[in-house]
């Protein structure tokens, strides 16, 4: 009986939904047209509806929309937890303040002078008065709101989630206790009065909230055109990395640094042009505004809208602040008209809006239990695969593959003399425990090197210090004629080496077709700018980027390309590591280290594999092989290097070593006869 | 002698990798038994499968003839069947003696508890000396022993071993499986995973060989400590059905 | 008063402070030693407990100070007050586990700290709509005894606070020590997969480490009513900012670092308070827990560094 019922309501939704004038717009389409119907209403809305207190509340939930989307950038995007945002914002609205309000009056002195013949300042007898436009204002804010971020964020670069987030909440305690105490540049704690609003040639907007509303349209505009812009270039996908895998991130060449800086900039300064706004428009400026209670909100706001949306913490911030502003008023009265009609007491004193931070709690808590993705999810859900496509021939590419388009790969600037990779007495210790001892490894140019030994012999170990994840106590390392010993994992990725992982550390938010190209990343050279105004260099360098990963993916066969815009974590095992390859190969490395590439693969899929590796030999590629499938060590090395306890005990032609007593030893075990 | 632990067509996964492929193993009460594997062979899966972290997809464990389905681990413990963790793992800041009375925790304090404590001390005189010691800084073939000592506090019927040998000097690990063969013979049935065929082969009554998730060998250690097929094994190249 | 006078005086009462901020700080150590997660609600069970307190005191029917008592009666309240404190901060503690957090366990990133975050805010906008925003005069039964000590005066509610304090780190100590519960704490914190594989009920050491934690918050509790005479909605903030660097000072995770911490932040403020003005102590605690966690992330006596490997 129910489940007649169910299925004639989803019948009729379906038949609603397909018969509707929303069907008949095509997909690609439906966005642009959402975009268009949402401005549109924004900026209808003060002449639709003409009550000032409404508008006035609009704007201000502009003002947090604008914050939510700046907390997105660093929290959403870049994965890192800030608690005090609001710092930045009262950064914004200090700076701001300090240079529009009368009660900040120095005295008059030839320093000024030049300034009032730039128009910034006029004096009085013996006070100067600032004139700054509010405009110009606006981006300086932001630029130091900016240089703040990156001063508060550096110190947090080494540190765990949680403990960035109590720094982070620390310098943005102390920033309104600075401004509570220091009354000569803030008025202190009775705070700035008296800001000067903002002037449009000549005209002053006054108290009618109508004009904020407007700018505060244009601020969230340009801030979710710059979001958007951001997410979707190389910039955004950098963030993304970070925040899903650190080390694989590093791995595939990304200056952790520079990047995590990067986002704790742009963040603070879109808090920083929001503090400027805000304060222009309240005409006030006291520290009680900037205080940690406003920080958990825009994390409140942006938890509830969709952490890492743009669109969805947009919304998250106009629901809550309309919910504060409006709704809660009226639902409040409505309270009071139950408690009334049904002669309840308390009902008819309860006042909703002193509670609003008891909802914000609720809010977040029952968000965190229940749907942590809030209410517009940042990865969107995939079509599953098609029957044809599920059913399709599994083509496996393999060695029938034209690689030819695949340029760069294992190409070298000159054929050098001497090794492409050379190691030497690498010893590296933790602790007390000695996991490589004097290791020594060469690896020729376009050849393939495997690299073998029972658990625990240190063959990971050897490839983190190769790669820089692992500093070794000592030993040198060559790399095409260059020392690369204790560089930074991103800059080995820059000079040709990529490698992939033993326990598989791909980005598992991130689809194939991100993943890819995140391994793409150090060849890309699209800065903030050319990713803001989508510079034509920067569209054909991404073209060109997407090209040359699709050719990656389709070494594979048909296995990775239907499945480029699938998030990895729905994929299978073998795809997975098929995937993590496709990313190191992304770089155009000249050395290739593989961890175990087949672990996992049954006999078929290790062999499909092999052929794939032996093709990409043949273009050039000089290959290290972590594996343990000695038949896939004998097809494709040239030679095997045999790792036992951290030391190198065996080294020549696969048949030399698989018949090496030594070795068997080694895996076997010393009996008891040799001590 | 009756079966104690035995294993039905058991299958594992991890996310969608498949482990464990319908593995049979069976060990009799007051045997040492032995599975031996190369790597990523599936010998940590069964000890993690033995003691409850693991949950099989099919099949069944048997202990004692009762399902183990469903049994915590600590359940399991008070059944009887108590590991020594791979690279020991013992509480660093804890004292020996204090790791020991946690691998008793599952027991009533009372003349059992002295008694086992006794024993641990005549096989382990080293871990007498050092009873006020944090555990941490222990060499590793003294931690192998307290491990091991703190293992048979929880008198068990089963003792589940995960590489004894892992990190030792060839000295102790001599030692230690010669300690293994004591304990054995005094009562305790000793299940063992080891990397080192040659040495397990030694003390073992039989013993299982492992590869990719599959046993490949199986018989009287005798038996295999001539076949050749175990070099096979190890490096990978057996052939499966 | 002479100047070393004034130090003295500033010494009795950091160490005051210190004992308070130590028994908070342990509670927050406790659950973070097992879990590795930051409890923010931890600091606001901190403060509904001194509502429950004050509560505690009033059905005794002492209310402001007015009513003194001595000898038994004045022991007999306070061993009342002490423990329907505790026991209830300890439920506290243990709902907001059941309820809130163990759903998260399995959540990896800061997810959890963030729904501590959640809960921190319920409790704290809880007792603001329920009870207020002024300050409450808090029941202070003690007589105000005190004698000279080098030109400085020792209150006997300081006794009381020193005696109390002592009296919970040594029970404590002994509990984590000598228990059987207690050393499966540890196990659990050093290496909870093999202690589970030692058959201890982790579930069971959590909870216990929550109710252990949130009663010593409520010990805190009752003595911050006894020392300044009030309560309110906000003292959880500035406890907690204390406590809490108390902690990460003291080394995460380690209990003697806890009470090292607590004792060391206590004399801090107070002095700090003497030496610069007293509107700056929040800065400058702030800026010791900012320096320990980028300098010296392990503290003094800790031991889990929490950077990235």
């Amino acid at each position: 009986m129910a489940e007649t019922a169910r299925g004639m309501l989803g019948a009729s939704c379906a038949w609603l939904r397909a018969a509707s004038p929303v069907a008949r717009i095509a997909p690609r389409l439906r966005p642009r047209i959402g975009v268009a119907l949402v401005t549109i209403g924004a900026l209808l809305f003060p002449v639709i509806s003409r009550n000032d207190a409404n508008i006035d509340s609009a704007a201000n939930a502009l003002a947090f929309a604008a914050l939510a989307l700046g907390l997105n950038i660093v929290v959403g995007f870049a994965g890192l937890l800030d608690l005090g945002y609001a710092a930045f914002f009262a950064i914004g609205a200090y700076t701001y303040g300090a240079f529009a309000s009368y009660q900040i009056e120095p005295a008059w002195s030839g320093f000024w002078e030049p300034f009032q013949w730039l128009g910034l300042v006029a004096h009085t007898g013996d006070v100067v008065h600032f004139t700054v436009s509010f405009w110009l204002m606006l981006p300086i804010s932001a630029a130091v709101a900016a240089f703040f971020g990156v001063l508060f964020g550096a110190p947090t670069l080494r540190l765990k989630g949680d403990y960035l987030a109590i720094v982070t909440l620390g310098f943005g305690e102390i920033v309104p206790i600075v401004a509570r105490n220091t009354p000569s540049v803030t008025n202190g704690a009775m705070g700035l009065n008296g800001v000067a609003a903002p002037q449009l040639f000549g005209w002053s907007f006054g108290i009618d909230a109508t004009p904020y509303y407007y700018v505060g349209v244009a601020l969230v505009a340009l801030l979710i055109f710059t979001s958007t812009r951001l997410k979707s270039s190389r910039i955004g996908r950098a963030w993304m990395a970070i925040r899903e895998d650190e080390i694989a991130a590093a791995a595939m060449g990304i200056n952790r640094v520079k990047f995590k800086l990067l986002a704790f900039a742009i963040g603070a300064a879109f808090a920083g042009a929001t503090g400027t706004y805000f304060v222009a428009k309240l005409q006030t400026a006291t520290p009680e505004m900037f205080m940690f209670p406003v920080s958990v909100m825009i994390l409140v706001m942006i938890v509830f809208g969709g952490i890492g949306s743009v669109w969805g913490v947009v919304l998250g911030a106009m629901i809550l602040q309309i919910l504060q502003s409006w709704f809660l008023e009226d639902l409040s009265q409505w309270l009071h008209w139950l408690g009334r009609l049904i002669h309840v007491g308390w009902l008819q004193q309860v006042e909703l809006s002193s509670s609003i931070e008891m909802i914000f709690g609720v809010i977040l808590v029952t968000m965190m239990l229940y749907r942590r993705q809030g209410l517009i999810p940042a990865t969107r859900p995939v079509q599953a695969l098609s029957m044809t496509e599920q059913t399709a021939h599994v083509g496996s590419g393999g060695s029938s593959h034209n690689f030819d388009r695949l340029t760069g790969l294992g190409a070298l600037d000159r054929e050098a003399e001497g090794p492409l990779l050379a190691v030497t007495d690498m010893t590296v210790r933790f602790g007390g425990l000695v996991a490589l001892r004097s290791v020594e490894l060469t690896v020729p140019s376009h050849s393939v090197v495997a690299v073998i030994g029972p658990n625990g012999s240190g063959k990971s170990t050897l490839f983190n210090a190769i790669t820089g994840l692992v500093t070794p106590e000592s030993g040198e390392v060559r790399f095409a004629g260059e020392s690369i010993a204790r560089l930074p994992p991103h800059r080995v990725l820059d000079r040709g080496m990529a490698r992939t992982f033993q326990n598989l550390r791909l980005f598992p938010g991130l689809t194939v077709l991100e993943n890819v190209m995140i391994g793409r990343h150090a060849r890309l050279s699209t800065g903030a700018v050319g990713a803001l105004l989508r510079l034509p260099g920067s569209q054909r360098e991404e073209e060109e980027a997407r090209e040359h990963c699709r050719e990656i993916l389709a070494i594979f066969g048909n296995r990775l390309i239907p499945r480029a815009d699938h998030v990895v974590s729905s994929l299978s095992y073998a795809n997975r590591r098929r995937v993590e390859i496709a990313r190191a190969l992304a770089s155009s490395p000249k050395l290739l280290l593989l961890d175990e590439p087949t672990a996992g693969m049954n006999p078929a899929e290790t062999q499909e594999l092999a052929s794939q590796i032996k093709g990409l030999n043949q273009l050039g590629l000089a290959i290290v092989l972590i594996e343990h499938k000695l038949d896939v060590v004998v097809r494709l090395a040239d030679k095997v290097v045999v790792l036992d306890h951290g030391e190198k005990i065996a080294e020549g032609t696969p048949d030399a070593v698989r018949r090496d007593e030594e070795v068997m030893r080694a895996y076997l075990g010393r009996s008891a006869a040799i001590a | 002698m009756p079966e104690l632990l035995t294993f039905r067509a058991v299958d594992t996964y991890y996310g969608d990798l498949h482990v464990l492929k319908s593995v049979d193993y069976r060990i009799d009460s007051g045997e040492i038994v032995c599975l031996l594997g190369g790597n990523a062979s599936g010998k940590s899966t069964t000890m993690k499968a033995i003691m409850g972290v693991v949950v099989p997809a099919r099949g069944e464990i048997l202990f004692e003839n009762s399902s183990l389905a469903g049994v915590s681990v600590a359940e399991r413990v008070r059944r009887g069947i108590a590991p020594v963790l791979e690279a020991r793992r013992l509480f660093p800041r804890m004292t020996v003696y204090e790791n020991l009375e946690m691998g008793a925790y599952t027991r009533a304090r009372g003349p059992d508890f002295d008694e086992d404590l006794a024993r641990v001390f005549t096989l382990f005189p080293r871990v007498k000396e050092r009873l006020k010691q944090l555990a941490g800084t222990l060499s590793g073939g003294e931690q192998q022993m307290v491990a091991i000592g703190r293992a048979l506090m929880a008198r068990p019927k089963l003792l589940c071993m995960d590489e004894p040998s892992m990190g030792l000097s060839p000295a102790f690990v001599e030692q230690v499986f010669d300690i293994i063969q004591t304990i054995n013979k005094q009562g305790t049935t000793i299940f063992m995973v080891e990397q080192n065929a040659n040495m397990a082969l030694q003390i073992a009554h039989r013993a299982y060989v492992l590869q990719t998730g599959q046993v490949v060998l199986s018989g009287p250690a005798a038996e295999l400590r001539q076949n050749p097929m175990i070099r096979e094994a190890y490096l990978g190249e057996m052939k499966v059905s | 008063m002479t100047t070393g006078a004034l130090y003295l005086q500033q010494i009795i009462n950091g160490l005051s402070l210190g004992a308070m901020y130590a028994l908070l700080a342990l509670g927050f150590t406790l659950v973070y030693g097992i879990l590795e997660l930051i409890n923010f609600a931890h600091f606001n069970v901190f403060m509904v407990s001194s509502f429950i307190a004050m509560w505690a005191l009033e059905l005794l029917g002492i209310s402001g100070q007015g009513v003194i008592l001595t000898g038994f009666a004045l022991v007999g309240a306070l061993a009342f007050a002490f423990v329907v404190t505790m026991v209830a901060a300890g439920c506290l503690g243990v709902a907001i586990e059941r309820l809130a957090l163990r759903p998260m366990r399995a959540a990896r990133g800061t997810a959890a700290m963030i729904t501590t975050i959640g809960v921190s805010y319920i409790l704290f906008n809880a007792i603001l709509l329920t009870v207020g925003a002024e300050s409450k005069n808090f029941p202070n039964p003690m007589p105000s005894v005190s004698w000279q000590v080098g030109g400085a005066t020792l209150r006997l509610r300081e006794v009381l606070i020193w005696s109390v304090a002592l009296v919970l780190m040594g029970g404590l100590h002994l509990f984590v020590n000598r228990t059987r519960l207690g050393k499966a704490m540890r196990a659990t914190a050093q290496d909870a997969e093999a202690a589970r594989m030692m058959g201890i009920d982790v579930d069971r050491v959590i909870i216990t480490a929550f109710f252990l934690g949130s009663a010593l918050a409520g010990a805190a509790a009752l003595i911050f009513g006894l020392y300044y005479n009030y309560t309110s909605f906000i003292i959880g903030y500035s406890a907690g900012l204390r406590a809490f660097t108390a902690a990460v000072l003291g080394g995460i995770g380690s209990v003697t670092g806890a009470m090292l911490g607590g004792i060391i932040i206590g004399l801090v403020e107070s002095l700090g308070g003497q030496v610069f003005a007293v509107r700056w102590t929040d800065v400058i605690i702030f800026s010791i827990l900012v320096l320990v966690l980028v300098f010296a992330p392990t503290g003094l006596l800790g031991r889990a560094a929490p950077t990235k490997s």
